[in-house]
């Protein structure tokens, strides 16, 4: 198999990641299209880099977030394959999610886009059951701290959905 | 929330698909050069300061060593000091660009984010340095026949002009930073959104610190 073929192949089994990491950071349909074509563009960049003492979930985490947390303080916001509006790169419709299917989805996607940048990465490996070990190799911080920081973001998020309650 | 966050992931993992050819287009491409990251009015604004800092630079040059004794001296000095310092901002924003351009987006969140916000806060340096040019523009038009035989009056307002703008350059130049970002004259210098990633780097570093 040739490096194109294995990247798409490690691109199509987590581009789950990619999808929840740019719907995180990006409410607009248009800008979040061209974020992910930003990520695929930089992860494929580095893709030779790689190194595999880390899983590849953990190399797509920090690509994502990185370019995700980096996005809005571009110079400029290109597009690197112009393509029509209908035409995505990862195609998934938001509105196919009815809230009697999942209730409750929209007020955490909410709360969560609503929490500070470094906060909203640490949430949303939580929410993937990502282990401490792996957490703090995705962000840079020490498996206490992480325990520590998850704990005070989840019970700030426990007391917003009371208080909407 | 976690289960609330499995269904999600159950619906993504049934209906989300992935455009093949578009990911297989984006592998072909060739690195993206720096200028193509920038838009068009930053390119413009760059390539027109270098063309200024190359034209008056020859200018000048050509000035001290030819016509050194012919030249009114404030203006060959005032010229020459602004264009170095021009000079100087121009080199450190060009800099800075292509060290952002270089950081390794694979490496963990913090230690990327904490470089990046670093290097994109410190443009700002471009600008307060080019604040120190200010009192050079009330010295550039004087001459020694005119400090001789020029009226006494309009000699003491420039010299408090050249020094009101020399306060205020040095003044710009040690209190631009992220601590004064909240009042008036900053916001005034820095509206608009081209500053606005530089500002709102500098809120992540602050958060990165307490991190």
């Amino acid at each position: 198999m040739d490096q194109e073929e294995i990247f798409l192949s490690v691109l199509e089994k987590h581009k789950g990641i990619l999808y929840k990491v740019a719907n995180s950071y990006c409410k607009d349909a248009e800008d979040r299209k061209d974020l992910i074509q930003e990520m695929v563009y930089q992860l494929w960049r580095s893709f030779d880099k790689y190194q595999e003492q880390y899983k590849y979930s953990t190399w797509i985490y920090r690509i994502a977030f990185n370019v995700s947390i980096s996005f809005y303080r571009k110079e400029n916001s290109r597009k690197i394959v112009s393509v029509p509006i209908s035409n995505s790169l990862l195609n998934f419709s938001e509105t196919s999610i009815s809230e009697e299917e999942v209730p409750g989805l929209k007020l955490l996607q909410q709360f969560i886009s609503e929490l500070k940048e470094l906060d909203r990465a640490l949430m949303l490996l939580y929410l993937d059951e990502k282990s401490h070990k792996e957490i703090a190799e995705i962000m840079g911080l020490t498996e206490t701290n992480i325990a520590t920081k998850i704990s005070r973001i989840k019970n700030n998020l426990k007391q917003r959905f009371l208080t909407i309650k | 929330m976690i289960n609330l966050w499995k269904s999600y992931d159950k619906k993504l993992e049934d209906s989300l698909s992935i455009n093949r050819k578009l990911s297989l287009e984006i592998t072909k491409m060739k690195s993206y050069a720096l200028l193509q990251s920038m838009k068009p009015i930053k390119i413009f604004t760059l390539f027109a300061g270098l063309v200024w800092v190359g034209l008056g630079g020859y200018i000048v040059v050509n000035l001290f060593r030819y016509a050194y004794a012919d030249v009114s001296h404030f203006f060959l000095y005032s010229a020459a000091i602004q264009l170095v310092i021009t000079a100087i901002a121009l080199i450190i924003y060009i800099y800075q660009l292509v060290l952002i351009q270089q950081v390794d987006l694979s490496e963990p969140v913090l230690i990327t984010q904490s470089r990046l916000s670093s290097l994109r806060s410190s443009t700002l340096w471009a600008a307060r340095i080019l604040f120190l040019q200010l009192p050079l523009w009330t010295t550039f038009y004087l001459s020694e026949n005119l400090l001789q035989n020029g009226n006494t009056a309009l000699l003491i307002i420039n010299v408090i002009l050249t020094l009101a703008f020399a306060f205020a350059g040095l003044w710009l130049f040690v209190n631009i930073k992220y601590e004064n970002r909240e009042k008036k004259w900053f916001k005034m210098i820095f509206q608009g959104k081209e500053w606005n990633p530089v500002i709102k780097s500098m809120e992540l570093l602050r958060d990165i610190e307490e991190y």
